[in-house]
């Protein structure tokens, strides 16, 4: 079980804002606190008390003395020497589980001094630097200059790296990524990648668990071997920055790809970039692993079909040989459908032919994983339709079904359709093959780790559980 | 083959008392073997007389290598002689290579030259290990030539490797089908690759004095036959 006080940072049931609004030259906290300020108050759904120094804003208090007594989270969003000022008097005052310290320019004895104040009253903290903390299941948001935060979701981020944590978030909300917990460790002399990664590993809310980290920011062998507990419970993809300035001025055989290497011994799915990052994530939070690298494309019309198949034989997949008995059935129903592998359907197919031929095929013992691709043109049916997909996945819950909507109102309208109902969608071939890909790992990770069809029934129900909890919430 | 760790820690104490930093290619692989790792055997010869004895222990033909810490590439540096099949042509090597060597690097201090048994051609991969700032010892697996050296197609690990991890990087990397056996050639030794890998992963976790080690090119040989260390570059950290 966490321990409360890191629980406190990302499910605090009541949280002080400590800040001072008055906007200063060269000083980037009020406007840090500001914000934060604006965003707890949109989407926090626990108690909050708000300290404004300098008073300035409305509805809050301008003394720390006005504060609880008992408290879970205290943020405090300040120069380093008002943050340790402030800390003494509170924690003079109120009893406090954990604290998050929004601060950038604290001195190392300045951070030392912090972190045994921490120590000695038993708190847990996170920062000093520009760390954030987003929990779309209790709206807590604590990440400076956020807007929106992203919608629920199953999948639970931790940055360990300078200046991208708050993009990834902003990027996570405008693409409909479903998010957890979204949480900015850089530089934090307590509760860092270590912690949060055994965190998330253990809460329920966080089916899969995506880490990006800089070499030179997690703490080596400790950070991975966190790495490796939590691929046993969990998937685990990570995105890992390998550059640093002597690699980059001096480069050679050894640089740029042992930490790529150590994430994946540690049991992780290696993204290559930012949006496989995300697209990976998306797979793994809504579908099941994959058996074996078998898979059928049913494509709207054979040009997607043929770049589907291109996209997944690039990523080691292979076009399975679809059983007689299936074939013949589509055959006698659908005599326009060409049921080899990749299929492709007719622009005159409807809604009954679609659910059809995709209930066939997923049920064939030679498929696996299907992948369905549409193009907006030769795609007959409306974007409300593609339901249908949902339908075809829950009758065989065992095998991953993923979409790719070639287009870009299309692709747009089907995921609006499909992201709630556990479907991940795509707008590019190579994009759901990068997504299946993730998914054949987990399947492989699951097979070497000799995990009994008892286990897989319970990620089977676990993915069920979280769908239920998030996506049709 | 046991490990004996008394005589790789000598190795590496007599080199630091020596002031020097990089162990001499026998010396490197004194250390190799003594860990279990199988090496072309070598010898260091002072002087041409010396180079024709240790010639005949070996066994004719012989290749015979510049023997200094200060000359890393001995190809370039003319320090290179194969197939030398009589006392006539070691004379004459030794005698080539030091001058080559001198013309090369005027200053380079020079401790003679090796003599090593001649082995067939195998399959030329690279093993190699250094200390990671921030994972410590990390392992490399990858083809030797133009491979290695203009499409960079090595693979990495942190040690202690398990026999799997091993076995993921000899698979990972893109030229592995030349190791699997390609248009009808046999399949290489991949488990005496692996076994070579989990040691080298082993010896730089044991001794993390050891901050570099090249294994180029190792010899691996069709299945069955083994894998063996033809050259050994081993570089130890400062100060330690």
């Amino acid at each position: 079980m966490a321990e409360n006080g890191i629980r406190a940072i990302f499910e605090p049931k009541s949280v002080i804002l400590i800040g001072c609004s008055e906007v200063r030259k060269a000083d980037v906290h009020a406007t840090f606190f500001r914000s934060i300020v604006q965003a707890m108050r949109r989407f926090y759904k626990g108690k909050m008390h708000v300290v404004d120094l300098s008073g300035q804003l409305d509805g809050t208090s301008r003394d720390l003395r006005a504060a609880p007594r008992k408290l879970d989270l205290a943020v405090l969003v300040l120069q380093p020497k008002q943050a340790l000022n402030c800390v003494r008097k509170l924690l003079n005052r109120s009893a406090v589980k954990a604290m998050a310290l929004i601060s950038s320019g604290f001195t190392e004895d300045q951070a030392e001094q912090l972190s045994r104040t921490a120590v000695k009253r038993g708190i847990r903290v996170l920062g000093p630097g520009i760390v954030g903390v987003v929990n779309t299941s209790n709206g807590l948001c604590l990440m400076p200059k956020l807007r929106a935060i992203p919608r629920r979701g199953a999948t639970s981020f931790i940055v360990s790296g300078q200046g991208v944590g708050p993009a990834m978030v902003d990027w996570a909300h405008l693409h409909g990524i479903g998010v957890g917990k979204f949480a900015v460790t850089e530089g934090s002399v307590d509760v860092g990648a270590v912690e949060t990664v055994r965190y998330l590993a253990e809460e329920k809310g966080s089916r899969v668990i995506c880490v990006y980290a800089e070499r030179t920011s997690v703490d080596g062998r400790r950070f991975l071997q966190a790495l490796r507990e939590a691929s046993k419970q969990k998937p685990v993809v990570a995105l890992g920055c390998d550059a640093t300035r002597s690699t980059l001025a001096r480069p050679s055989i050894w640089g740029g790809r042992i930490f790529s290497a150590a994430l994946k011994q540690a049991g992780a799915v290696l993204a290559g970039n930012i949006q496989e990052f995300f697209d990976m994530a998306e797979a793994l939070a809504k579908q099941p692993p994959l058996a074996s690298d078998s898979i059928a494309i049913v494509g709207s019309a054979e040009g997607p079909a043929m770049l589907a198949a291109e996209a997944v034989r690039r990523e080691g997949f292979e076009l399975a040989r679809l059983s007689e008995g299936v074939i013949k059935s589509i055959k006698r129903r659908y005599p326009d459908v060409c049921p080899d592998n990749p299929i492709n359907l007719t622009p005159n197919a409807g809604a009954n032919c679609y659910g059809f031929v995709l209930g066939r095929v997923l049920e064939d013992p030679q498929v696996n994983g299907l992948m369905v691709v549409t193009a907006f043109d030769s795609c007959p049916l409306e974007p409300e339709e593609m339901r249908l997909l949902a339908d075809v996945a829950k009758s065989v819950e065992e095998k991953p079904v993923v979409n790719v909507a070639i287009g870009g109102d299309w692709y747009v309208a089907v995921r609006d359709v499909l992201r709630d109902i556990g479907i991940p969608v795509y707008d590019l071939p190579e994009r759901g093959a990068k997504a299946l890909r993730a998914l054949r790992w987990y399947g492989k990770l699951i097979a070497e780790r000799n995990m009994t069809s008892g286990d897989r029934r319970v990620i089977l129900n676990g993915l069920r559980d979280v769908r239920r909890r998030t996506f049709f919430a | 083959m046991a490990t004996d760790r008394k005589k790789v820690a000598e190795i590496l104490a007599s080199t630091r008392r020596q002031g020097r930093r990089v162990l001499l290619e026998h010396e490197a692989k004194q250390v190799l073997s003594a860990w279990g790792i199988p090496v072309a055997r070598s010898e260091l010869a002072r002087d041409a007389s010396e180079a024709v004895r240790i010639a005949r222990e070996l066994r004719y033909p012989v290749v015979m290598k510049i023997a200094s810490p200060d000359i890393v590439h001995k190809s370039d540096a003319g320090g290179v002689r194969v197939g030398l099949s009589s006392e006539l042509e070691v004379r004459q090597a030794f005698d080539e290579i030091l001058a080559n060597a001198r013309a090369y690097r005027p200053n380079a201090n020079i401790a003679g030259v090796t003599v090593q048994e001649y082995l067939p051609q195998g399959k030329e991969v690279i093993v190699g290990a250094m200390q990671d700032p921030s994972f410590g010892a990390t392992v490399m697996f990858g083809l030797g030539g133009i491979w290695v050296e203009v499409l960079k197609d090595v693979s990495f690990r942190l040690a202690p490797l398990t026999a799997e991890d091993a076995k993921e990087m000899i698979r990972e990397i893109k030229g592995y089908p030349v190791l699997a056996g390609l248009r009808g050639e046999p399949q290489v030794d991949l488990d005496a690759i692996a076994d070579m890998l989990q040691k080298v992963g082993d010896l730089a976790c044991e001794f993390s004095e050891i901050a570099e080690l090249d294994l180029n090119p190792v010899f691996a040989f069709d299945r069955g036959k083994g894998a063996i260390a033809i050259d050994a570059r081993m570089i130890l950290k400062e100060g330690s």
